[in-house]
């Protein structure tokens, strides 16, 4: 599903220059809940960013779904990013101004599908995480919990092959959290690719595998047996 | 996707509803007041007969004698007017057959007008005194009767054309041909009414006032000398004569009339510029048209309106600095536009992770900024309503410049959109530029 071949990604300003990944490898393959921990600072973030398409690597090979993504054009990764990519972030990131409906919408808009197909779409989204009833509220009349779980519906509304989450559970409280991971855990069942960044170790546990990165580099790795979280290997 | 970017347009636009007000009063200002100077302007410099305005000539004839080095105040030296005797002159030469393109000399003049209805008061009109060729000239339409018949631009006779205005407001409209009406108590028997009818700017006698109503009666030129008609136009003279009855002005050097030839191609024009110099010649033996340079020219119509500065260059400066203050409302509102697409950028940021292009995020914000000035074209379009019905009010010499004509109604909504993308081109840009990593994890 992701393939990283040495990715190398540096950040330079005038005085500076900052390898935020260095020669980093990684492959998920497809179906698989990987977990990515690591320190603050360690290159999370960016292997998230270029995973997710929303920056370029300076060099290196990156293969999504058996596509080589290094070099093509901003439109070409909007489309791809559009039609195999889901994300979750930490805030949520709904647009306060749409309702929930709108807002699961806005992937489908981008994607070119037909009101009906839109609206069968985001209808069954919104059931899978419980929260079709409330269509018309606005993100501010929710919970963080809900909250988090309309920007699950959205990511999912597109049927993405592969789904990005960074700390999805960070802005919850622990029975929210809980539910969250639930509802991930259930989607993974259901063919999903999902990379998860986090800080929580007992989150870690919940994937298949764990990475850490540190320095920009993958230095380990774990994995679990999917049901009781025991590390075996 | 154009209707999606429609109604997240109006949403934002609502959603920050003080910002946008303010950014659709620059537009509206900036837009109100380069439409109202616009359309003074476009009215002011229109061809008022587009459809032969380069086959009609004024006449101007340099007749002073060698002692002035030059009169009648233009450059190029010839006066605005022409004399009683020139005018006479050239009008028989019609009479002859020989040069006879449609032509005319005219005047100014005005009476106090009465019908046979006693109820009505007797007011008083201005006139415009003409051969019968006036009308096929200046394509002036007749809703009934007609011009009079030649022959009485030879021997003046009592008939009379007057405007549906004041046919209305003497007779309440229709067809009152045959009808008398009394112009300082003298009979006339009207021949013709014509439809409304309102050359602007009036083009065939600017020296009188450019911008002034059509007159709403016309009278045989014939009719002049016989009854001695005043008139209400200028008169200026460059020699000191002794004028004590209405012969002597008839003969004197006093330029009073104007002429107008119509020369439907260069050979007819270079024909009668022939004839005029053969006239001048003559009258040079008779003693007049003393000068070396004495010469006669030809101004069609857009060259006499220009020559004559109908259009000031004050004009010209007022458009200019109310086209500025439209770049001053504009500033404003880059500066507007910037400051909300750009707190708009964790938004932009989700749209971005979730599939939008730079294209596609750049094509919402323009249209935002379309959605804007279409609303503030509108606003500056009633805006700009608004101070032309105030002008018009309070400025009798504005009346005909401030209707907005098609051209201006829909020209000011394409302004307002086409400024207002201009000015939303770099905003929409920058923000559309935003890299959406930075500001997913900071929302």
């Amino acid at each position: 599903m992701l393939k990283m071949n040495n990715i190398n990604k540096i950040y330079r300003t005038e005085l500076v220059e900052t390898h935020a990944l260095r020669e980093f490898n990684l492959t998920v393959n497809e179906g698989e809940f990987v977990t990515v921990t690591g320190p603050s600072g360690s290159g999370k973030t960016t292997f998230l960013n270029i995973a997710g398409l929303l920056e370029t690597v300076s060099q290196g090979q990156y293969l999504l779904d058996g596509i080589d993504v290094v070099g093509l054009n901003d439109k070409q990764l909007s489309k791809l990013r559009n039609e195999k990519i889901g994300f979750i972030f930490q805030s949520f990131n709904l647009i306060p101004d749409l309702n929930l409906y709108e807002n699961v919408e806005v992937p489908l808009r981008y994607r070119g599908f037909n009101s009906k197909e839109r609206k069968r779409r985001i209808e069954q989204a919104l059931e899978q995480v419980g929260l079709a009833a409330r269509m018309k509220h606005l993100p501010s009349q929710l919970s963080g919990g809900q909250q988090q779980r309309v920007a699950i519906a959205r990511a999912l509304a597109g049927e993405p092959k592969f789904l990005l989450a960074d700390e999805p559970t960070g802005n919850l409280d622990s029975l929210m959290a809980r539910q969250v991971m639930e509802l991930l855990k259930d989607i993974n069942k259901q063919g999903t690719t999902i990379v998860m960044v986090t800080h929580d170790p007992a989150l870690a546990r919940s994937g298949e595998r764990n990475i850490q990165i540190v320095d920009g580099q993958v230095c380990d790795f774990s994995l679990y047996s999917s049901n009781n979280n025991e590390k075996t290997a | 996707m154009f209707s999606y970017y429609l109604r997240l347009a109006w949403q934002s636009l609502i959603a920050t509803p003080i910002v946008t007000l303010l950014m659709l009063i620059a537009i509206a200002l900036g837009i109100g007041s380069a439409m109202g100077t616009l359309t003074i302007y476009h009215l002011m410099s229109a061809d008022p007969i587009p459809e032969k305005s380069a086959q009609l000539f004024e006449l101007q004839l340099k007749s002073y004698d060698k002692k002035q080095s030059s009169w009648g105040g233009m450059n190029d030296g010839f006066p605005l007017q022409i004399t009683y005797q020139d005018a006479i002159n050239l009008q028989q030469a019609k009479f002859t057959t020989t040069q006879n393109f449609l032509q005319t000399p005219m005047l100014l003049t005005g009476f106090a007008v009465q019908t046979d209805d006693a109820n009505i008061a007797p007011k008083l009109n201005s006139a415009r005194a003409a051969d019968s060729d006036f009308f096929a000239m200046f394509n002036a339409p007749f809703a009934y009767g007609k011009a009079w018949d030649k022959s009485i631009d030879e021997q003046g006779v009592e008939v009379v054309v007057i405007g549906d205005k004041l046919n209305k407001s003497l007779f309440g409209g229709g067809n009152n041909v045959g009808k008398t009406l009394y112009l300082n108590q003298k009979a006339f028997r009207i021949v013709g009414i014509l439809q409304h009818w309102q050359p602007t700017p009036l083009f065939y006698d600017v020296n009188n006032g450019a911008f002034n109503d059509a007159e709403q009666l016309f009278i045989p030129f014939s009719l002049i000398a016989p009854n001695q008609y005043r008139s209400w136009g200028n008169n200026s003279s460059w020699k000191n004569e002794n004028i004590y009855t209405f012969n002597d002005k008839l003969a004197s050097e006093i330029h009073w009339i104007q002429y107008w030839v119509e020369l439907k191609t260069a050979k007819e024009k270079y024909t009668y510029q022939q004839y005029l110099q053969t006239y001048i010649k003559a009258q040079k033996q008779r003693g007049r048209f003393e000068r070396d340079d004495a010469s006669a020219d030809l101004k069609d119509v857009t060259t006499w309106l220009s020559y004559n500065e109908v259009v000031s260059k004050d004009n010209s400066v007022l458009v200019g600095l109310s086209f500025l203050l439209l770049v001053v409302c504009l500033v404003n509102t880059i500066g507007l536009l910037l400051a909300k697409f750009l707190r708009r950028a964790p938004e932009v940021g989700v749209r971005r992770a979730l599939g939008a292009s730079q294209g596609q995020v750049f094509l919402q914000h323009i249209i935002e900024v379309a959605v804007l000035g279409f609303t503030g074209g509108i606003l500056g379009v009633l805006l700009a309503q608004l101070g032309l019905s105030l002008l018009k009010n309070n400025y009798n010499e504005y009346k005909l410049l401030t209707s907005m004509d098609l051209t201006m109604l829909l020209t000011a909504p394409v302004l307002a959109i086409s400024a207002t993308l201009l000015a939303g081109l770099y905003p929409a840009w920058k923000i559309c530029r935003t890299q959406p990593a930075v500001y997913l994890k900071s929302q």
